[in-house]
């Protein structure tokens, strides 16, 4: 049974759920479809939530898997993503090429001067799995073991994918800028 | 001094400040040693402090009203013990009959003759798979003598919806397409199984081709075949061999002929 107050408290999510279903799909109806169907699950499965933790991120979790399977389903019919070569394949892009800066340079004052857009622009360039992982933590501000059950990978993951999503956001946020600023 | 590759796991949690302090001193040690460590951190934390500066405009996108009235917990239909999916209930009020939606238009026929065919394979190949994905919540379920009803009540187009046991097709059900914000139909079937779509576009004949018969595209690891037949264009899209395609678009062509 999903009493009122349990309802009230999912629905506060609603909009960074929303948010979060609008970066992973990159269409508002899409976006929709998903967080409809996270709600549905969640309300469904109202009684295997344990009060007094954290249903923003369990809502979260459901989310995520939703958007898994999704995914999965229309891989199957595609091709299948390895996304371990593309983390392997983004590392060795960013050693190989990493800027070198420190707080005080123009680089990072630049970086302070970054348009929105191009910001917006730059997360939803990145791969999904650094798109998600950066999105969760510095948006959403979820801590990395939280992020882990999410995606129910290692902390250490979690942590990798930050990184190297940070890391390519600074590379193509640096190439914005004008050659000689 | 530790080397880079046992300091790199640190780098994130000392960014985010997430780390004890037995960390942070080998972090601190480390990078004031080693440039190209001391760029990471500076990237990195350069990032973070962005995001976390833009976050109130980056997050400005919020649910709708709409979303928000369709999120809320299906009280009524727990009650009665008939949980109807709130997605079911969204789609309903968009289904004529069995569920087909078929909203001819002149902007869609502009939309369509723009396309290549290549580029229409691709994206109803792209709606295919997702209108399959979602039936499997859904569970539509339509009746081929709605379906027919309601061709005919919305386009005066009195047809047969294809289906043939003996050519291993089992109809699946009808669902508002994706493509050209819903202005043409889509028929789901099972064929052996696997699943089959068979697009209608209304009001659209390509130009150049001769009717009847089929161009077949390979697109998205599926066949597709486009041919124009009575004014229409239809688009069958499936993952199976050439013979099975032609024998399909075979019992397809003669069921709407």
């Amino acid at each position: 049974m999903v009493t009122p107050a349990f309802e009230a408290d999912a629905l506060a999510s609603l909009d960074s759920l929303y948010r979060t279903a609008l970066r992973l799909t990159h269409r508002p109806a899409d976006a929709e479809d998903l967080v409809q169907e996270t709600y549905l699950k969640a309300f469904r499965a109202a009684e295997q939530f344990t009060p007094g933790t954290n249903l923003r991120a369990w809502l979260f979790t459901i989310l995520h898997n939703t958007a898994r399977n999704r995914a999965r389903d229309f891989a199957r019919e595609h091709v299948d993503v390895d996304s371990d070569a593309v983390e392997r394949a983004a590392g060795s892009v960013e050693r190989a090429g990493v800027p070198s800066i420190n707080a005080d340079t123009p680089e990072t004052i630049l970086l302070r001067e970054t348009l929105t857009p191009d910001l917006q622009a730059a997360l939803d360039a990145l791969p999904a799995v650094f798109r998600e992982a950066v999105w969760l933590r510095d948006v959403e501000e979820f801590s990395y073991a939280e992020i882990a059950d999410m995606l129910s990978i290692p902390v250490g993951t979690v942590m990798s994918r930050i990184s190297r999503g940070r890391r390519l956001l600074f590379d193509r946020l640096h190439h914005l800028r004008p050659a000689h600023v | 001094m530790s080397d880079c590759t046992s300091i790199d796991p640190l780098i994130t949690p000392y960014v985010d400040d997430d780390i004890d302090a037995a960390g942070r001193r080998r972090v601190d040690e480390h990078v004031r040693r080693c440039p190209p460590c001391h760029s990471r951190v500076a990237a990195e934390r350069a990032v973070r402090d962005l995001v976390h500066t833009k976050r109130a405009e980056i997050s400005r996108d919020t649910a709708s009203p709409a979303l928000r009235a369709r999120c809320r917990a299906p009280r009524a239909a727990k009650a009665s013990g008939a949980a109807v999916s709130p997605w079911r209930a969204r789609m309903k009020p968009l289904a004529i009959a069995a569920g087909v939606v078929l909203v001819a238009g002149g902007a869609f026929v502009f939309e369509a003759t723009e396309r290549s065919t290549r580029l229409l394979a691709a994206e109803l190949t792209a709606d295919h798979v997702k209108c399959f994905g979602m039936n499997a919540l859904l569970g539509t379920n339509s009746d081929a003598a709605e379906i027919e009803r309601a061709m005919a009540s919305t386009f005066g187009w009195e047809m047969r919806v294809p289906e043939s046991k003996d050519a291993g097709l089992e109809l699946v059900g009808a669902r508002p397409c994706f493509y050209a914000k819903g202005k043409a139909a889509h028929l789901m079937y099972r064929h052996h199984g696997q699943p089959l779509s068979v697009f209608m576009l209304p009001q659209f004949t390509r130009p150049g081709h001769p009717e009847s018969n089929p161009e077949m595209v390979d697109v998205m690891g599926h066949e597709a075949a486009v041919w124009s037949q009575a004014g229409r264009t239809f688009v069958l899209i499936a993952q199976e061999p050439q013979q099975e395609m032609s024998r399909v678009i075979s019992v397809v062509q003669s069921a709407l002929h």
